[in-house]
């Protein structure tokens, strides 16, 4: 039982972090109707800066977290500006195909860069509360504990801020249409803009909040960038809430998976297929996803 | 308006010619590359036809070259087959999977597609590196060549001939009422199915098909680099055989050739640049799409006879409207 | 001046001039190894510093047989098909004498296929695989050991110490994978329980696994990390959060990454009472180059060389040896050198006898070093810590915490 248990809230916790790299993803897909495959450097690069920022500021670990965030807005609204923009003021065709090679390019130009930028080794921020939390028999580092609970935060203020404000509004009216949004005089242009940069920043902020925890890397973000894609599949693109529960839901039974599948050895070779296989499964019951819209073409 | 390079049979004849002559002038190195291109090739010709003209965006094109070269060589070290059988029955069995994949996407679209086949090729991946008992895991199967003596020369017409072979059956299959019924069901589905085009049936046999070539793809380069790992599935490897058919012209069968040439040969050009070298491919590849998403080759285009168009698929009314033949 | 005095100075002059513009060509060599992703780039990084400082003294000195030294380096990220490309330009393009390095045991059999169809020389720097060697070819040569020389003897020392549940944490590489299987295969043979599991490097968070091994069948009193760098550092962290391991029940043992300093920074206080599997000679057996080789790289790289930075100094100063043996720079020639030297490095005196059997010790250095230290306090270095293994070397014969 406790073996179980820990399993799950270890599952949770780490599952939060990455619903919130989702729920980034997500929102870009759901205004711009683009899957940015290059969502997982910005993940790392919020890591990063989370690192720099802690190192050369002296700032404490969180106060990094939030540096990391707004950089990466900028740094998403940058490229949102010089390579995302021509997609939409007609400079070019087949603009599922542009984004895609964009993109992927982009996580090729991001990751080398960074091998070359901050080198091979691995770096480590300092943590956000050392120790372990324990209490009866659930063990749980603070680091963990902290990390989750600030996910939650944010995970909630976007919920908010996406219903309750009028820019969240806006974007939430792009998203389903682009014509009725410019009709209503919503400029779809800038909610672009916004919303790229708001994704990047959530994937910016799982980044720094993962590093303390696990260690940085050039390449740190290609599995959790997979794993997003996983998320927001299995949640239903374009909702965040479903990229809750499916970042949930993917934490929870990777480690139930890795946990109760007999044959110990594959149960941890095989620990990244359970959300894949989870992820086939609920496609094949349901097409678009938990709680997903039908996917519609950027317009 | 559209500049897409039309790859007229003249044009199409030069460029066999060249890659027919290119080693007398190439080197060893060259060679070397343009045989692993080969490879490449044929991925990004099939990938073309599945995602250009079917309309399936699979991102497990890699997978099953990998089954293919894991299956053929499996099948000749372990069951002792000769080489042609091994490899026609890696095929087979590709061909079958590729089947099962068509029916299981069937009802899924653009991105839900292309991930559904990005969790499947990553599930093969790991099976190849956790089942090491049979596959040797990151070790990696070692697979026999096929040819004695040091030069590469050999393996390179292999691969070409394979690539024209695979060009002349996908050209082939789209000449035929298969053809044009999936530039129909590409065009609009509903409408295609509404007059009675069997979708759910063409969808697969485009499966069957490019998961045929695939195999086949992986089973040659098998057989010339000689060890086959599980890398050969990460995602960045079919990331590079989606830039490849994109900067070729995704909906050109020949285009992805050369862009896979092209693509292929321009990582290996940029090894003079060292730790930069992958920084600039990306940043080639983000340059291309933005500045030449189309006119690629209109050089190419500008100098030889008046094209005459090979079936492309076309997106909508305004694209027809808006190709133009540029005659200099 | 009598013509013929003319002449001899015209000859002299014209010799002196041949002579010198011979001299400048210099010798190339070709280094290859992952230096980005999927391969072990921090690996790749730390033998690439290594070797170039090498290639520095050498030149410094007069070059190699008075011809300046080059060295050409290829990433091949650890993938086969980048590996004999690589090998194809090196050997084609820049017609290198020799080539040396990789980490990657699929790389280097991509690459030794070339080189022996090439007959080039090809000596391996951090490659552990048994059947690279195995293989038999003549131009292959390795400084790496063979997983059957390392893993075995500490599978021995395992069963010695008495320990009864050994769980193997093994990478999915080829490096984990193979030595982990030389080490399960050691322990049934000797009888003593234990667990093998794989985990896939890229993903990072080790708790279930850890969980899992700890709640399932009799709890391992020892774990080995068969895992290359820096990964270990997580495995370690977690299992000490979850309040496992390392401790008096359960020790932990792993190789090279817990060497660095990083491993303070990660790990903190965890890292107290790990057993780490080096690959070199303890300090106080240094001889002066390696003492002279520890000071250069530090100053030059701000970081203490690991074993495997030391290996990748002295791959290419076995092929340096191995040329002025020699006395030429052609490839035929260098393989007969490798074969014939005997070679002081700083982690020990290298031949490459062109043993049959057991069929990997062919052209593979025997007597390669290595040792077990145990860390007893806070950032310590592993200099200082207390060796365990081998008897002659050994300070100390207890395990801490003790029982």
């Amino acid at each position: 039982m406790t073996y179980f248990m820990l399993l799950t809230v270890n599952g949770l916790v780490i599952g939060l972090i990455y619903a919130l790299m989702a729920a980034g993803l997500t929102l870009v897909f759901s205004v711009l109707k683009v899957v940015n495959f290059g969502h997982g450097s910005f993940y790392m690069l919020g890591g990063y800066a989370a690192y720099y920022a802690i190192g050369l500021l002296g700032v404490p670990p969180l106060v990094g977290v939030f540096i990391a965030m707004v950089a990466l807005f900028l740094f998403g609204v940058a490229i949102e500006w010089l390579a995302l923009q021509p997609m939409y003021t007609g400079k070019v065709e087949r603009k599922d195909e542009y984004a895609i090679i964009v993109t992927f390019g982009l996580t090729i130009l991001l990751t080398n860069l960074a091998l070359v930028v901050f080198g091979p080794f691995s770096k480590s921020p300092p943590a956000f509360l050392q120790g372990t939390f324990i209490a009866g028999p659930l063990i749980l580092p603070y680091d963990r504990l902290i990390a989750a609970a600030v996910a939650v935060v944010l995970l909630v203020a976007l919920a908010w801020f996406l219903a309750r404000t009028s820019l969240g509004q806006a974007l939430d009216a792009v998203s389903q249409s682009r014509e009725s949004a410019a009709v209503i005089g919503i400029n779809p242009k800038r909610m672009y803009t916004v919303a790229f940069g708001l994704g990047s920043a959530l994937a910016g902020g799982a980044g720094a909040l993962i590093a303390p925890i696990f260690a940085l890397s050039p390449n740190m973000g290609e599995l959790p960038g997979v794993q997003a894609f996983i998320i927001i599949v299995l949640g239903g693109m374009g909702s965040v809430s479903g990229s809750i529960i499916g970042g949930i839901l993917l934490g929870v039974v990777q480690g139930l998976g890795v946990g109760f599948l007999p044959d110990p050895n594959r149960a941890l070779a095989y620990t990244q297929a359970f959300g894949a296989l989870l992820l086939i499964f609920v496609l094949l019951v349901r097409p678009t996803g938990l709680f997903g819209r039908a996917h519609t073409r950027l317009e | 308006m559209t500049n897409r390079i039309s790859f007229s049979h003249g044009l199409q004849a030069l460029l066999l010619a060249a890659a027919l002559l290119a080693p007398l002038i190439a080197g060893p190195y060259w060679i070397h590359v343009g045989a692993l291109a080969w490879y490449y090739a044929m991925l990004a010709s099939s990938w073309s036809l599945l995602a250009g003209y079917a309309g399936q965006f699979s991102f497990a094109q890699v997978a099953f070259a990998a089954f293919g070269g894991y299956a053929s060589a499996l099948l000749r070290l372990r069951l002792g087959l000769p080489l042609i059988l091994a490899v026609a029955a890696a095929v087979i069995m590709a061909m079958i999977l590729g089947a099962l994949m068509g029916a299981l996407v069937l009802r899924l679209s653009g991105p839900y597609l292309a991930l559904f086949t990005l969790a499947t090729a990553e599930i093969f991946r790991l099976i190849l590196v956790a089942e090491e008992d049979v596959t040797r895991g990151s070790l990696g199967l070692q697979v026999p060549g096929l040819f004695s003596g040091d030069s590469d020369l050999p393996y390179y017409y292999l691969g070409l001939s394979l690539v024209v072979l695979t060009l002349l059956a996908m050209n082939g299959l789209l000449f035929t009422r298969i053809g044009l019924f999936l530039r129909a069901i590409r065009e609009d589905e509903s409408a295609a199915q509404a007059s009675g085009v069997n979708t759910t049936l063409h969808k697969i046999v485009v499966f069957v098909v490019t998961s045929g070539i695939a195999a086949l793809a992986g089973a040659y380069y098998g057989h010339f680099v000689g060890i086959l790992t599980p890398n050969m599935v990460i995602l960045p490897e079919m990331g590079l055989v989606i830039a490849m058919a994109v900067i070729g012209g995704i909906e050109s069968l020949p285009g992805a050739v050369v862009g896979a040439v092209i693509v292929y040969g321009l990582s290996e050009m940029l090894r003079d640049y060292g730790e930069w070298r992958f920084v600039l491919l990306g940043l080639v590849l983000i340059l291309v799409q933005r500045f030449a998403q189309n006119g690629l080759f209109p050089f190419l285009e500008r100098h030889f006879d008046r094209p005459m168009p090979l079936p492309s698929p076309t997106r909508n009314a305004l694209d027809i409207e808006g190709e133009h033949v540029n005659l200099s | 001046m009598k013509p013929i005095a003319i002449a001899v100075m015209i000859a002299a002059a014209t010799c002196l001039l041949t002579v010198n513009a011979l001299a400048a060509e210099p010798i190339v060599l070709g280094w290859v190894g992952p230096l980005s992703p999927p391969g072990n780039f921090s690996g790749g990084q730390e033998m690439q510093w290594a070797v170039q400082l090498g290639v520095d003294e050498i030149n410094k000195a007069g070059g190699l047989l008075g011809r300046p030294l080059k060295v050409v380096y290829e990433d091949t990220k650890g993938q086969p098909a980048e590996g004999s490309a690589a090998a194809v330009r090196l050997i084609t393009r820049d017609k290198v004498a020799a080539i040396f390095g990789e980490f990657h045991s699929s790389v280097a059999l991509a690459e030794a296929d070339v080189a022996h169809k090439q007959g080039v020389p090809w000596v391996g720097t951090d490659v552990w695989a048994d059947k690279l060697t195995a293989l038999q070819y003549p131009e292959v040569f390795r400084l790496a050991p063979a997983n059957s020389l390392v893993y075995v003897k500490v599978a021995a020392w395992m069963a010695e110490q008495g320990f009864k549940h050994v769980a193997i944490i093994a990478e999915n590489t080829d490096f984990g994978q193979d030595g982990a299987r030389v080490v399960s295969n050691i322990l049934k043979e000797k009888h003593v329980d234990q667990k093998l599991v794989t985990i896939d490097l890229n993903q990072q968070d080790f708790t279930p696994a850890l969980l899992r091994l700890m709640s399932e069948g009799a709890k391992p009193d020892i774990i080995q990390m068969v895992v290359a760098g820096q990964a270990q550092y997580q495995i370690v962290k977690q299992a000490c959060q979850l309040g496992f391991a390392p401790n008096a029940k359960t020790k932990m043992l792993g190789s090279t990454g817990l060497l660095q300093k990083e491993v303070w920074e990660v790990d903190g206080d965890c890292a107290k009472h790990l057993l780490v599997v080096n690959i070199a000679t303890p300090k106080s057996q240094w001889n002066n180059k390696a003492k002279a080789f520890a000071a250069a790289f530090q100053k030059k790289y701000n970081r203490a060389p690991t074993g495997v930075a030391m290996e990748a100094y002295d791959t290419l100063g076995v092929v340096a040896a191995a040329i002025r043996k020699a006395g030429s720079a052609e490839r035929k020639d260098i393989i007969k050198g490798l074969s014939q030297i005997s070679y002081v490095g700083v982690n020990g005196t290298y031949s490459f006898p062109a043993t049959t059997d057991p069929a990997w010790a062919y052209h593979q250095f025997i007597d390669v070093p290595f040792h077990i230290i145990q860390y007893t306090a806070s950032n310590q270095a592993p200099s200082d810590a207390p060796i365990v293994y081998p008897k002659k070397w050994a300070t100390t014969d207890k395990l801490l915490p003790a029982n």
